[in-house]
């Protein structure tokens, strides 16, 4: 038949052979076979929920690993997991263990915090310091009250704003705006150098900034108000204004005496300016409701603790085991 | 051995409302050559699968050897099939072998001769076909009628009692058709097994017959040598032997040259 | 019994079900004449030759360039999540489990599955098949059982070379062309591939070598109506067997993963 002299046996047989290195070299090289017959000792956890591990779920040390899971039971409503650690690998008898994911999503694996101790863990012993593990529920729940603690205090805030305060920063406010507008009109004119003025509105303007600047780093709870409030774009604006002024008057245009000699403007524009300082240092000093709203530390701290834990979770996010993802881009791309 | 090789009993045969096979009655002698004439697709090649059991009849009976092969489960058929060889329409060799394995083929697989009597038969027989030189061609490098060649050497290699041929003129020119005819008659008076041959080609069927059989309407209407065939009175008969004359043409049938002035 | 129309509407349905009988019967026939003596080992080296050894360059440039693409696809949805080492996790485990079985079987179906049902339906058609059964010899354990068996053996044979030059040609352009971290995509492999998932794909391909070869032979085996018969009945067995395969490879997964 065919004209070539190697008979269709040798070359199936060549064929399979190949074949067959190829099988048994995959296996070696992705088998996990020979992990348990390489002996080792057993010790005994008990965690109060072992959701997510498995046999053969990884046991590490320092991100490398020395054992596996070999069995998980169920003690007096307890889980108790059994894990073979590799020969060789010595657990300290203080040695700490949790229950890790890998990422968010991940799977979970035990990592054991070796201890100091220089006695160590024998075939049967048991590890009895566990850490809680990180849940994910758990952190996400923190979050949730965080964020509701958030809006209370927005509420009380919007409260202690409609007060007495409110009336105040609106005034002054109004004042503001009408001074500018009043300056429009004539100081194109009166440009020249009323020092004290400048001095005053640069005073004035450095203060807002700072406050700005403090609103928009967003320190503590303040952050907030940017989102809602008028107030602070009001203010924002006039400053632009005063600037604008500020600038026209030191580039020296129009007359100096005509605004001098305006008693009612020189008053409206100190008034101005004193209630906004007022009502600047008051927070600042941490008078009055609303001070103590910025400086409240413990509100804080609480929101910086839950920002913290979520960012943990998040550094775990860059090593996402794949499963579910694979599983969607798997949809993806078939 | 008894004279009658194969004898049908009211065989009937239908393919849904076309009746191909109705009530065949024939007796096949044996170490003679019977020819059955019929008109194509008149059930003559369904006639010879129902002889070697390639088709079960609606009823009727076909005894070969002392045993009904339409009843026969299909081990005990293979085993009368043995005694049978058969030469098809258009030779059927086997187009993954050369010819000498075609003809070697029923050798090796139904004997345990070695490779060398395997050889010496099969060249034997090659021999005798004329083809001894063409042991290595593929049955597709080779002619229609050197195809019809080999297949009677695969057809005769295990020395059948029994010889089927299916149309062995069919698709070949007059010179080589005769020179198939005057094989088969050869082959036939050295080994004296019983032929049976289905053509169409009644002129050329004349020469190497023993007895003829007309095959009409789904009857055997006809049964004699060829001498008393062309004497037949019946119709059908006549109106067939007429169909195959060709006006002022005087061929190379003998029937035609007696019948000239 | 059936009035005239019921009939004419149930008779294409007949007709389906008829077909998968008669393509039992001769899957059953052929395991039955597997185990009669004599053995035509002979007829089975050929025809291994003939699907496995003969499809091998078909398979290995499918299989590399398979792996090529899907690496080259995932690494464009994983750098979303910045999770470029999973690339290599992708193309092992899509080759491996689904793609190197059945991308596989598909291609030796339109090579080998035509050439069967072509070779026995002109085999049909010329009376090589009468002739078989005229020398008192079965037409299945000489022609239907080697090609089974072939295809039976040789279909994971082709699949592991498959899944592994689908491996290299994920390497290839994940590691080589698109920079990703050669560590990472070497230890996500051996990290999530599990054996089964190997031994699994293997046996899906054995089956489906088996589908292809039984659904192949069947249609040439009855063939009818001469040369366009033959060409009916090869392109009749490679789409009915690409699509049984289909179809059986869901069921497969779904019952084994």
């Amino acid at each position: 038949m065919s004209s070539s002299k190697i008979s269709p046996e040798l070359k199936v047989g060549i064929l399979v052979l190949v074949s067959i290195m190829i099988l048994f070299y995959m296996s070696f090289r992705i088998g996990r076979l020979g992990t348990f017959r390489e002996g080792g000792y057993e010790i005994t956890v008990t965690f109060a929920n072992a959701n997510g591990l498995d046999r053969r779920s990884p046991v590490q040390i320092a991100g490398v690993e020395v054992g596996k899971v070999k069995n998980i039971a169920l003690d007096s409503y307890k889980a108790m997991l059994t894990l073979t650690i590799k020969e060789g690998v010595k657990v300290p008898v203080d040695s700490k263990i949790i229950v890790k994911a890998q990422g968010l999503l991940g799977d979970k694996y035990i990592e054991i915090l070796p201890g100091t101790e220089k006695k160590f863990l024998a075939q049967g012993d048991r590890i009895k310091d566990v850490i809680p593990g990180i849940d994910f529920n758990e952190i996400f729940t923190q979050v949730n009250v965080a964020a509701k603690n958030f809006g209370e205090t927005m509420g009380e805030f919007k409260d202690i704003l409609g007060d007495k305060e409110k009336t105040n920063i609106k005034k002054s406010i109004a004042n503001i705006e009408s001074l500018s507008g009043d300056f429009r009109t004539f100081m194109t004119d009166n440009k020249g150098n009323i020092t004290r003025v400048v001095n005053n509105t640069a005073v004035v303007s450095e203060k807002l900034s700072s406050i700005a600047k403090d609103i928009e780093q967003g320190k503590g709870t303040l952050g907030l108000l940017v989102k809602d409030d008028k107030l602070y774009n009001d203010a924002k604006e006039t400053v632009t204004s005063l600037k604008n002024i500020t600038k026209d008057i030191e580039e020296g245009k129009g007359t100096l005496g005509k605004f001098a000699k305006d008693e009612t403007l020189y008053n409206d524009t100190k008034e101005a300016v004193s209630n906004i300082k007022e009502f600047t240092d008051g927070i600042k000093k941490g008078e009055g409701t609303l001070g103590k709203l910025v400086k409240d530390e413990s509100l804080y701290n609480e929101t910086e603790k839950a920002m913290k834990k979520i960012q943990k979770g998040a550094e775990g996010l860059e090593e996402i085991t794949p499963v579910t993802i694979l599983g969607t881009i798997f949809g993806f791309l078939f | 051995m008894e004279d009658t090789a194969i004898r049908i009993i009211d065989l009937h045969k239908s393919f849904g409302p076309q009746k191909v096979l109705d009530g065949i009655n024939l007796e096949v002698e044996t170490g003679k050559i019977t020819v059955i004439i019929g008109k194509s697709g008149g059930g003559k090649s369904v006639l010879l699968k129902h002889i070697i059991g390639l088709l079960k009849p609606d009823s009727g009976e076909i005894w070969v050897n002392g045993n009904d092969i339409t009843k026969l489960p299909e081990k005990e058929l293979n085993e009368v099939r043995r005694s049978f060889g058969m030469l098809f329409q258009e030779a059927a060799l086997f187009d993954s072998m050369d010819v000498f394995d075609n003809v070697a083929f029923p050798l090796r697989e139904h004997t345990k001769l070695s490779d060398r009597e395997i050889e010496s038969v099969v060249e034997e027989r090659l021999r005798q076909v004329g083809l001894l030189t063409f042991t290595e061609k593929m049955p597709s490098e080779l002619s229609g009628g050197m195809r019809k060649r080999v297949g009677l050497a695969r057809a005769l290699v295990l020395d059948p009692d029994i010889i089927l041929f299916d149309e062995p003129t069919s698709a070949l020119d007059p010179i080589i058709s005769l020179s198939i005819l005057d094989l088969i008659r050869e082959t036939q008076q050295r080994i004296q097994k019983t032929y049976v041959v289905i053509s169409h080609d009644i002129l050329g069927m004349f020469r190497i017959a023993d007895k003829v059989a007309m095959l009409y309407g789904g009857k055997i209407i006809e049964y004699g040598t060829p001498y008393e065939i062309r004497r037949s009175t019946k119709e059908a008969t006549k109106e067939f032997l007429k169909a195959t004359k060709i006006p002022g043409f005087t061929g190379g049938s003998y029937e035609q040259q007696q019948d000239f002035p | 019994m059936f009035d005239a129309v019921t009939k004419k509407g149930l008779t294409p349905l007949l007709g389906i079900l008829k077909e998968l009988g008669n393509i039992g019967i001769m899957f059953l026939q052929s395991i039955y004449w597997t185990f009669r003596r004599p053995f035509k080992l002979n007829y089975i080296f050929k025809q291994m030759e003939f699907i496995g050894v003969n499809s091998i360059s078909v398979v290995i440039i499918t299989g590399t360039f398979t792996g090529m693409v899907l690496a080259l696809q995932s690494y464009y949805g994983f750098r979303k999540f910045g999770a470029e080492g999973l690339v290599g996790t992708t193309v092992a485990l899509s080759m491996t489990r689904e793609l190197g079985p059945v991308l596989t079987s598909l291609m030796v179906t339109g090579r080998a599955g035509s050439a069967m049902a072509a070779e026995l339906g002109s085999m049909r058609v010329t009376e090589q098949i009468d002739a078989l059964i005229v020398m008192a010899l079965n037409p299945i354990k000489y022609l239907v059982v080697p090609r089974v068996i072939a295809s039976f053996l040789m279909f994971p044979v082709l699949t592991s070379i498959a899944n592994f030059v689908g491996i290299i040609g994920g390497y290839l352009v994940g590691v080589k062309l698109l920079g990703i971290n050669e560590g990472a995509f070497i230890n996500k492999i051996i990290k999530y591939l599990d054996p089964e998932d190997i031994y699994n794909g293997l046996i899906k391909a054995a089956v489906f070598g088996i589908i292809m070869s039984v659904i192949s032979c069947y249609k040439g085996f009855y063939t009818r109506g001469g040369a366009e018969g033959v060409g009916r009945s090869t392109t009749e067995a490679v789409v009915m067997s690409s699509v049984t395969i289909l179809v059986t490879d869901y069921v497969l997964t779904s019952l084994m993963f």
